[in-house]
């Protein structure tokens, strides 16, 4: 047995994002406990720290840690949209935990670290890196979902999360025990050894439903979506916001890890079967159930679970541009969705309370700037051009018809028409639908407005000019195929 | 002017933002700003005429860039003889909804305005593309504006009609995305991925293939028209848009169907038009013959004109699928004349209906000598659209008639039907409205027709005359791009080698080079 040593030279430049956040992190609670009356200072300094570690990405590239720990530009992709999403997040939650008083350290150290646990998923080439990230992510997730301790919802979410994700771990932690009885290791890419011939030992094939269903319920994934609308609901909205998009991207990359591994090698149809029943299961209930939802977050909860449908058509066809496709679309998702939830965390109201389709509206008139972003983040769900959500359809479509699978195509458009009724209906009531009385007029910050515009321009941006962006993620995408 | 149709279609967006930063309470200001943007890009779009050669059937003012590089998508602008009258239509009628609006609009001038400006961007967007893609972002983009000028600005059951318009032409439309796509990955086969129209003219596509895809895009098209049976959401949205919507609806946004029709599904799937014209010729006069008998039972004014819509349109189906010259030429100015008078239409119920508050026919009657001025205007409308002689709806439906007969004979005589039809209904709602007793006393005191509306109707009217006396003006620049257009089509079916247009061309040069060398010589050994 070779022995190779763990720690290589410039190790830390791999990780010095992870050592930036978690320690940003540390300090904030200190500051919180040591000055608890300057709370000004919090939400600028996470802000200055993530806005730093986007900016001077991690400057080593490679393999670390044993060949177990990669840095490529496809980290670099992902590690950008975990961190545009704890940005957005943050300047969204300021104001919010402002106004129910819950401000505090915490709640931006939570943050930070889950995006440390995100990153490390995003990074790990070895299944036990993947689940400790995995479980650094989830527990700051709990945590964060009970944030608003006052409300009894926001305490059942997290306690619905956490023992839904008890399991979702242990199905991971078992899948992952298999497959090193399966390979005699945990790294992902030792699964390649493990199938020849193109038939996978039984052995592979439990493992690889285990981390399914396990990745599956991280990303509100049909059949295991159960918790995703109850727990948006729930929690407090601008963590809903982050939760419904951030978690998913670091999924994603997991699981596009383990599938480019998977799918290429065994030949068997039936797992790229099993993928597609996912995908298409997910745009169906996703987008039929969503139109029976008047609460808002519920409504964006359902949708969710139709996106990770959409984007799991291009994880199972598993080519270059097929992973670059799931990217653009994680990056497009997070700016709109982050975007819609956004505009729901404004509305003033008593947490308890639902936020139903008739509080915002009016808005378009009484609020131009928050009708009308809304109504472009709807638009963008749907598809609709010249939304960055129009370039992102076009693109998971056309590679499924590139590769042939026109059937995937098909029920993706075909559900897409359903989506459009939901998503109309929420302009409908931004434009068309007077105010009543009672009606909470939403607060716009300037922090949160800006929120608000960079994801509004983000989403025109892309939408307009995509070229730049794809560039990057085919780029991106060939590291993970080449390798 | 280089950039002439960049200009053209990029300033009304410049409009609409600039209306969008106005204070919402400065009506007059707003109103002024986009009437004169509005005839800013009239007069542009004028000028597009002197630079524009109608001996040639290509492309020109041609402007491209590229857009999305991967997937071979650009930017990209043109006008040919099948396009050119109808962004001169768009930009026609634009500034004519905005006069006819300029006193009706109560609720949020604002945000109506700046939706009619986006709308007419989004319009000619789409008329002024050259790559398929490019198309479809402003076919799609269109919707909202569209959406939102009917949901918040039209009658009781605008909500209704609003949502049933939208659903109905997404379902169509994204249906076409995906043939969209998959004509891009085709393109893509042969070398780099390519959606401009001249390239997707040459696409070879399998027969299989191209049935299927010859109904995605029908159908979208078909929906847009509407074709009989995907006709249902007009009347509803007609009846429920304020008159600003409708005269756009009618006048622009219905023609996209028909173009679509002369732009995409003739000469990209040639063999399965062919195979296919019959039934769309049929669903065509099912319409027109169906369109005019449910307009003769309508009470209301609007819900009439909405029909005879239907039924006009048909005309068009009918010629562009009869595949003639002139029946395909018939069908491109009848798409222009039915954007006049079905608009002046529209136009004049809403003028009746904003001083009376009904369109219900029963409440009228006698009024001729109430408002003389605008039974006039109404009379000549209403006789453009029956197609007198002399009124340019005349030389449509002859055109398209006597293209059609050679054919399609048996449905040309029941289409002809439709014309008698068109002449009982309209006459008939001419004759319950404007002559007889005045029986409602409220009548007697009807004001005339008002200044601006006068300035709105009457451009609309002076066309009407011209096309009907002149029709070589408007026919002239278009033919040489139908016969190009049906040459295409027609060689496609025989199975000749596909060249894309540019090839032609070019073998159209060397030809005339050779055949010149050839005289020459011959010159050469006479002396």
């Amino acid at each position: 047995m070779s022995f190779t040593p763990l720690i290589e030279a410039n190790w830390y430049l791999a990780v010095l994002p992870e050592i930036i956040l978690s320690c940003v992190g540390m300090i904030l609670i200190l500051w919180d406990a040591f000055f608890p009356k300057a709370k000004d200072v919090l939400a600028p300094l996470t802000i200055v720290t993530i806005l730093a570690v986007i900016l001077f990405q991690s400057p080593a590239s490679g393999l670390f840690f044993g060949n177990t720990w990669e840095v490529s530009s496809l980290t670099r992709l992902f590690d950008f949209i975990f961190l545009v999403a704890a940005l957005l997040a943050t300047m969204l939650s300021r104001d919010y935990l402002r106004r129910e008083r819950l401000e505090g350290g915490e709640f931006y150290a939570l943050l930070l670290w889950a995006t440390v646990g995100m990153m490390m998923m995003a990074k790990g080439l070895d299944l036990l890196i993947v689940v400790v990230g995995l479980e650094t992510l989830s527990i700051c997730i709990f945590a964060l979902v009970a944030y608003h301790g006052r409300i009894a919802i926001s305490n059942e979410a997290s306690l619905k999360y956490f023992l839904m994700g008890a399991f979702a771990t242990g199905f991971i932690l078992y899948g992952t025990a298999l497959f090193y009885g399966a390979t005699g290791s945990t790294r992902i890419d030792g699964l390649q050894t493990a199938i020849v011939g193109g038939s996978p030992s039984p052995l592979v094939t439990i493992a690889f439903i285990m981390l399914l269903g396990g990745f599956g319920f991280k990303l509100a994934l049909a059949p295991f979506h159960g918790w995703a609308p109850d727990v948006y609901q729930g929690a407090p909205t601008p963590v809903a916001a982050w939760l419904s998009v951030a978690p998913k991207a670091a999924a994603f990359i997991a699981l596009i890890r383990i599938v480019s591994e998977v799918v290429p090698m065994a030949s068997s149809v039936a797992w790229t079967t099993v993928l597609a029943t996912l995908a298409i299961l997910s745009m169906v209930i996703g987008n039929f159930v969503a139109i029976a939802q008047r609460d808002l977050k519920r409504m964006l909860a359902y949708s969710g679970i139709a996106h990770v449908g959409y984007m799991m058509i291009a994880v199972l066809l598993v080519r270059q541009d097929a992973i670059a496709a799931v990217a653009i679309y994680a990056i497009v998702y997070a700016l709109m969705n982050i975007g819609a939830f956004g505009v729901v965390s404004l509305l003033d109201k008593n947490q308890n309370d639902p936020q139903t389709l008739d509080d915002i509206a009016g808005m378009g008139f009484s609020r131009p700037f928050a009708g009308l972003v809304l109504s472009l983040f709807m638009f963008s769900l749907a598809g609709l051009p010249p939304t960055a959500g129009f370039i992102a359809k076009f693109y998971v479509f056309r590679v499924a018809i590139e590769a042939g699978a026109i059937n995937l195509a098909i029920i993706g458009i075909l559900t897409s028409i359903v989506s459009v009724f939901y998503y109309l209906r929420v302009v409908y009531f931004v434009y068309m639908k007077e105010a009543d009385e009672s009606t909470p007029l939403p607060v716009l910050n300037v922090l949160s407005a800006s929120a608000l515009a960079i994801a509004a321009i983000g989403i025109l941006a892309i939408g307009i000019f995509p070229s730049p962006f794809f560039r990057t993620a085919v780029q991106a995408a060939s590291n993970i195929l080449l390798r | 002017m280089e950039y002439l149709l960049s200009i053209i279609l990029w300033f009304p967006l410049v409009g609409a933002v600039a209306v969008a930063l106005m204070p919402k309470t400065a009506l007059q200001a707003i109103k002024v700003v986009a009437l004169t943007v509005s005839v800013v890009v009239f007069v542009l779009s004028v000028m597009i005429l002197p630079a524009f050669d109608a001996a040639s059937p290509d492309f020109q003012l041609t402007e491209q860039l590229t857009w999305i590089a991967v997937w071979g998508v650009s930017y990209a602008l043109g006008v040919d003889g099948i396009s050119l009258w109808l962004v001169l239509l768009t930009t026609f009628i634009t500034p004519v909804v905005i006069l006819s609006q300029w006193t009706s609009v109560k609720r949020y001038l604002k945000e109506y305005m700046v939706s009619m400006l986006a709308l007419e961007f989004g319009m000619l967007g789409a008329f002024l593309a050259m790559d398929l893609v490019f198309f479809y972002v402003f076919f799609e983009l269109m919707l909202l504006p569209m959406y939102l000028i009917i949901g918040i600005w039209g009658g009781a059951n605008r909500i209704y009609a609003a949502i049933k318009f939208f659903l109905f032409t997404i379902a169509g439309s994204l249906l076409m995305l995906a043939g969209i796509i998959y004509l891009g990955v085709l393109s893509g086969r042969g070398g780099a991925p390519s959606f401009m129209f001249q390239d997707l003219y040459g696409l070879t596509i399998p027969p299989e293939a191209q049935t299927l895809l010859f109904f995605v895009f029908t159908l979208a098209f078909a929906i847009k028209v509407p074709v009989f049976p995907f006709h249902t959401w007009l009347p509803d949205a007609h009846v429920e848009a304020p008159t600003g919507g409708s005269i756009i609806l009618a006048g622009v946004l219905l023609k996209l169907g028909t173009y679509g029709f002369i732009r995409f599904v003739l000469p990209i799937f040639p063999e399965a038009t062919f195979q296919w014209a019959w039934l769309l010729a049929t669903l065509g006069v099912i319409g027109i013959i169906y369109g005019a008998l449910v307009a003769w039972v309508q009470p209301d004014m609007k819900k009439l004109v909405a029909y005879s819509s239907v039924s006009h349109l048909g005309f068009c189906v009918l010629g562009i699928f009869a595949l003639t010259q002139a029946s395909l030429e018939g069908s491109i100015i009848q798409m222009v004349n039915h954007g006049l008078s079905t608009g002046a239409l529209f136009l004049l119920v809403g003028v009746i209906y904003e001083r009376r508050h009904s369109r219900m026919l029963a409440d009228f009657g006698g009024i001729a000598s109430v408002v003389p001025l605008f039974t006039v205007l109404f009379i000549i409308s209403v006789l453009a659209s029956v197609g007198l002689p002399g009124l340019n709806g005349f030389i449509g439906e002859f055109l398209i008639l006597a293209g059609s007969y050679g054919t399609f004979p048996v449905l040309t005589i029941i289409a002809t039907s439709g014309v008698i039809l068109a002449a009982i209904y309209l006459l008939w709602l001419v004759q319950k409205v404007f002559f007889g007793p005045i029986v409602h006393e409220e009548n007697r005191t009807l004001p005339d027709i008002g200044r601006h509306e006068m300035l709105a109707v009457v451009p609309l009217v002076i066309f009407m005359v011209w096309i009907g006396i002149r029709p070589e003006t408007f026919l002239r620049p278009m033919r040489p791009a139908v016969a190009q257009m049906l040459e295409l089509v027609e060689a496609r079916r025989n199975g000749e080698e596909i060249l894309t247009i540019e090839q032609r061309n070019r073998e159209a040069a060397r030809h005339a080079m050779a055949e010149l060398r050839k005289r020459e010589a011959a010159q050469e050994v006479s002396r």
